[in-house]
């Protein structure tokens, strides 16, 4: 079952949120944020080009040019592979854990997995970001030593940033496997 | 206080994704937001407040608590305290902002009247704020808000605790730049009639628009206890920051010329500063080491168990807008002698303390009075003065008349920037005047840029903790599977 | 500039006590508001003549700068010898020490408990000492160019008119910077007279017009006010003949400074008086009148 909306992160851009429901104890999110749109790619190169062709005429150097075209190929590919992340994905599964994945642009992914023992609760909390104050949906882990302690804030969809409503939708669906899965550990 | 913690609660509303979007369609909330009857939607901004102690900080607290307590949303802003910043909880959903600003000098912001605008901006729109209650004269960020908020068309009070002399170049200075963030506020609240006087002033306002609401003293953390004071002798107990506005030169005086002439009197001093070097000279000098106690600085907790231990009190102020520390002390059952300057006067009546002039003869012989009072047991006793002196000032009361000043301000109009520009040119001088309509101006340029930049339509709302929406206010009846559920509330 | 508080009558009285709830809204303005109010407490009253008397003091430093300069400009074109001046200047020096004694009888002198052995004392040790190193004056700003001495001079007298002690009491006032600074024009100034021994003496002549006159003048001033009137007339009026034999224009000039430092800006600051406003309450911090060291000592 698949279940696709559209909510929007925290400077308005588009987020398109896809829910799988595999089973009732596991669920997935994916949270895809807009490709690289070629207007602003176009914009970056040309001022780096433009840049450049004004110290040339300037210096007289044609070092400077060329720099200029290394320059956007290696930030092109750096940005692609370690800044530009294309989709996050929440994967929570009642037994198991939470598994957090991040695909960059250049088809790079980096994964997280929480097994479900350490998880105390998943929650969504304020803080001051720039020149705002957002909200954002966090993992909170279990202190080893003291169990009703929180050892570790993990926050969830760092880099898409959605709003609130896409927040509680999410919170919400973690929240109901969450209480399923107290309640079959609880009376095993 | 305790740092407490809040459930958030989203489960509480049933379709929260549609009520949300309902009052998001409702987007020009800067602009005008039509103030539902009877309950306001209040910020109080200060540099000052708790983890830093004084009287401002418990009063933005108590104030907020009662306000609260009435049914109000209320917020409180600040900037950050070392490690606190962020957004915090207080008891009963006090919402904190601690902001990432950097502090100048004793805990007041450095103002550019323009660096805060994003934030302040961020915060009051998605907190629907309609009322912005700003604190202390002291606080930069304070005048900030005030300055921002009538930008965004936001009503606007603010409250004065602290009294200013005219005569040197920096109360010349200050006292203007008071006259301009005051000139377009709504409404402006002072906590003696004298402080009114001042303000009044200072800021050349029309006292029709200054409401006087004295401080108040939780009467429930003074309670006097006789028992824990040595009858044998006459203890007088002294408790404020040693500097030299609290007068603790003529404290110095008073010490050795009361305990040559009295051999069975203790002084007790507690607090910090700068003046208890002179102090304890005097206490070497004159010998005085068993008979003069220097208890150093005090946390707020123990004030009471301090006050009590004594049978008189003696404040020494050469400066005060209303001294909550002789309501604290007679709130204990001390008889009480002070200086008779600034508010001092209004604030207990003639029967419970012994005004005298600022000099330690006069002070000398008012605590002589006191203490053949005392020896003679013709003063009350600390029980009947407790009774009386708790019924003079609660929070309660200071909530009560600080919301009909909110009921008045919510129907006020805001004046609109050209109205505003007029006023500033018109009522602070040409120079100043002309120089802050620039800057009133430049913000409100700066102010239509962030909005441009982030609309009020994707700033999100906050969930409410306290008011008439309030997650916290709903909490308790919600059922308590909700417990299972901690956010801690600390930022990143 | 304030409205009128307004008056309302009621049945019971206002009372400015905070502890009493009373029948008034919060914003009340009762008309006993600010009746405590009270302006220009601590204001004096000036009399234009008493002004002009104490304007004689800048009168008089003025013009010994300006007498100052004009020796100094007499021996640097060589008109007056130097033996003639340190002759006058050790003359009148002598005059004026037994005026000084003589003006109080004596009192300020037992008062100090100095004897006449340790003044003789302290004038030979100065004497022997500048005349001792006046070569090392004479040489000691030989590489520096003229223009820059005399620039250097300029700025230090006009320092030692600023920082000197009129009597204000204010914190710009160093009696010790301002006699600093003067001598040091006077050592600039002497470097570029032609021999050492006219160093020696300019630098004598400044010690006696910076620092004894003014002392001497004090002394006159607070004693006999009707002969301190009469000497600075003669003084001002010495300065100005002798201003007139180098420049015309410059002693006009001259003149127009002492005279509206004397007359026009004591009536100005009379008549500026009348726009003092100055604001006095409750709210003010109170003073410490009386001396607490006493406990300490």
């Amino acid at each position: 079952m698949e279940v696709e909306r559209i909510f929007s992160d925290i400077y308005g851009g588009r987020l398109a949120l896809q829910r799988r429901q595999y089973s009732p104890f596991c669920r997935e999110f994916c949270l895809g944020c807009p490709r690289l749109s070629l207007r602003s790619l176009t914009a970056a190169t040309c001022t780096v080009w433009l840049v450049a062709y004004g110290l040339f005429t300037l210096c007289q150097n044609s070092m400077v040019l060329s720099a200029a075209i290394f320059i956007t190929l290696l930030g092109l590919l750096g940005y692609l592979h370690f800044v530009k992340i294309d989709q996050e994905t929440l994967l929570i599964i009642g037994s198991l854990g939470i598994q957090m994945t991040s695909s960059y642009a250049s088809g790079k992914e980096s994964t997280t997995f929480i097994e479900m023992g350490k998880v105390k609760d998943v929650v969504i909390n304020e803080a001051i970001y720039m020149q705002k104050v957002i909200y954002y949906l966090c993992i909170l882990l279990k202190d080893p030593v003291e169990p009703q302690g929180v050892s570790q804030v993990v926050p969830v969809f760092q880099s898409a940033k959605p709003r609130l409503d896409c927040l509680i939708e999410v919170y919400r669906s973690c929240q109901e496997i969450l209480a399923l899965q107290k309640v079959t550990s609880g009376s095993p | 206080m305790t740092k407490s913690h809040l459930n958030m609660a989203y489960r509480r509303v049933n379709g929260p994704g549609q009520s949300l979007t309902s009052i998001l369609s409702h987007n020009n909330c800067g602009i005008h937001q039509p103030c539902r009857t009877g309950t306001h939607n209040i910020c109080m901004v200060s540099d000052f407040f708790y983890p830093n102690m004084g009287g401002v900080e418990s009063h933005i607290y108590q104030l907020s608590q009662c306000l609260i307590e009435r049914g109000h949303k209320v917020i409180i802003v600040t900037h950050a305290y070392g490690n606190r910043k962020g957004i915090r909880y207080l008891t009963s959903g006090l919402k904190v902002y601690y902001l990432p600003l950097k502090v100048m000098y004793n805990q007041s912001t450095a103002t550019t009247l323009f660096h805060s605008l994003p934030l302040l901006r961020y915060i009051f729109v998605r907190e629907r704020v309609t009322i912005i209650h700003s604190h202390s004269s002291f606080s930069a960020m304070a005048h900030d808000a005030l300055f921002h908020a009538k930008t965004m068309g936001l009503q606007t009070v603010f409250t004065d605790h602290s009294l200013f002399g005219f005569a040197d170049v920096s109360s010349v200075l200050t006292n203007k730049l008071l006259t301009v963030s005051l000139c377009d506020t709504n409404h402006i609240i002072c906590v003696s009639y004298t402080s009114k006087e001042n303000t009044v002033l200072r800021a050349a306002l029309n006292p029709e628009i200054v409401s006087v609401i004295p401080n108040a003293v939780d009467p429930t953390d003074f309670t006097p206890d006789p028992f824990r004071r040595d009858d044998n002798v006459i203890t007088i107990v002294v408790i404020s920051r040693l500097v030299y506005r609290k007068g603790i030169d003529l404290l110095s005086g008073i010490i050795p010329e009361l305990c040559q002439k009295y051999p069975d009197l203790n002084f007790i001093v507690g607090g910090e500063g700068p003046k208890r070097i002179i102090l304890e000279e005097v206490r070497e000098r004159y010998q005085l080491h068993d008979r003069v106690r220097l208890l150093g600085a005090l946390e707020h907790q123990d004030v009471r168990d301090v006050l009590v231990q004594g049978h008189i009190f003696l404040n020494t102020s050469l400066t005060e807008a209303f001294c909550m520390a002789i309501v604290e002390a007679a709130s204990c059952g001390l008889q009480v002698v002070s200086t008779r300057v600034g508010g001092i006067p209004e604030v207990l009546p003639d029967n419970l303390i012994i005004l005298c002039e600022p000099s330690v003869k006069s002070l000398c012989d008012g605590l002589e009075r006191a203490i053949s009072q005392q020896k003679s047991g013709t003063l009350p006793d600390p029980e009947k003065i407790h009774n009386k002196v708790k019924t003079f000032y609660t929070w309660r009361n200071v909530a009560e008349r600080t919301e009909k000043v909110y009921d008045r301000v919510s129907r006020e109009v805001v004046l609109p920037m050209d109205k505003r520009l007029n006023r500033l040119i018109s009522h602070c001088g040409p120079v100043t005047g002309c120089t802050f309509a620039l800057l009133a101006v430049l913000n409100f340029l700066f102010l239509i840029f962030l909005r441009w930049l982030t609309p009020d339509s994707i700033i999100d709302i906050a969930v409410d903790a306290t008011g008439p929406n309030g997650a916290w206010t709903q909490q308790y009846s919600y059922s308590k599977k909700g417990e299972e559920n901690k956010e801690i509330s600390e930022s990143r | 500039p304030y409205p009128e508080p307004s008056v309302r009558c009621e049945v019971v009285g206002w009372q400015k006590v905070l502890y009493e709830r009373q029948p008034f809204p919060d914003n009340y303005v009762d008309q006993r508001f600010l009746e405590e109010l009270r302006k220009n407490v601590s204001a004096r009253k000036y009399q234009y003549w008493s002004v002009v008397f104490e304007s004689g003091v800048v009168i008089q430093q003025l013009c010994s700068v300006c007498v100052f300069l004009v020796i100094w400009w007499y021996m640097d074109e060589g008109l007056l010898a130097p033996q003639w001046l340190f002759g006058t200047g050790l003359a009148s020096s002598l005059v004026g020490y037994v005026l000084f004694d003589l003006i109080d009888g004596g009192t300020g002198r037992k008062k100090s408990g100095r004897t006449r052995w340790a003044d003789l004392k302290s004038a030979l040790v100065f004497i022997t000492f500048t005349y001792g190193f006046s070569p090392v004056l004479k040489t000691l700003t030989e590489s520096v160019s003229t223009d820059t001495i005399y620039a250097m001079s300029v700025f230090m007298l006009l320092g030692h008119l600023i920082f000197f002690d009129y009597g204000a009491n204010a914190a710009i006032v160093s009696s010790t910077l301002s006699l600093n600074m003067a001598i040091f024009a006077s050592v600039c100034l002497a470097s570029r007279l032609p021999r050492s021994l006219h160093a020696f003496i300019m630098v004598t002549f400044a010690i006696q017009i910076f620092a004894l006159w003014p002392m001497l003048q004090k002394k006159l001033k607070a004693c006999t006010p009707c002969s301190y009137v009469g000497v600075t007339l003669l003084f001002a009026l010495s300065a100005l003949v002798g201003l007139l034999t180098i420049s015309g224009v410059g002693a006009i000039l001259f003149a127009l400074l002492l005279l509206s430092i004397s007359c026009l800006c004591p009536y100005y600051l009379i008549r500026l008086q009348l726009f003092k406003e100055n604001i006095h309450g409750p709210w003010d911090e109170a003073e410490i009148k009386e001396d607490l060291s006493r406990f300490l000592t």
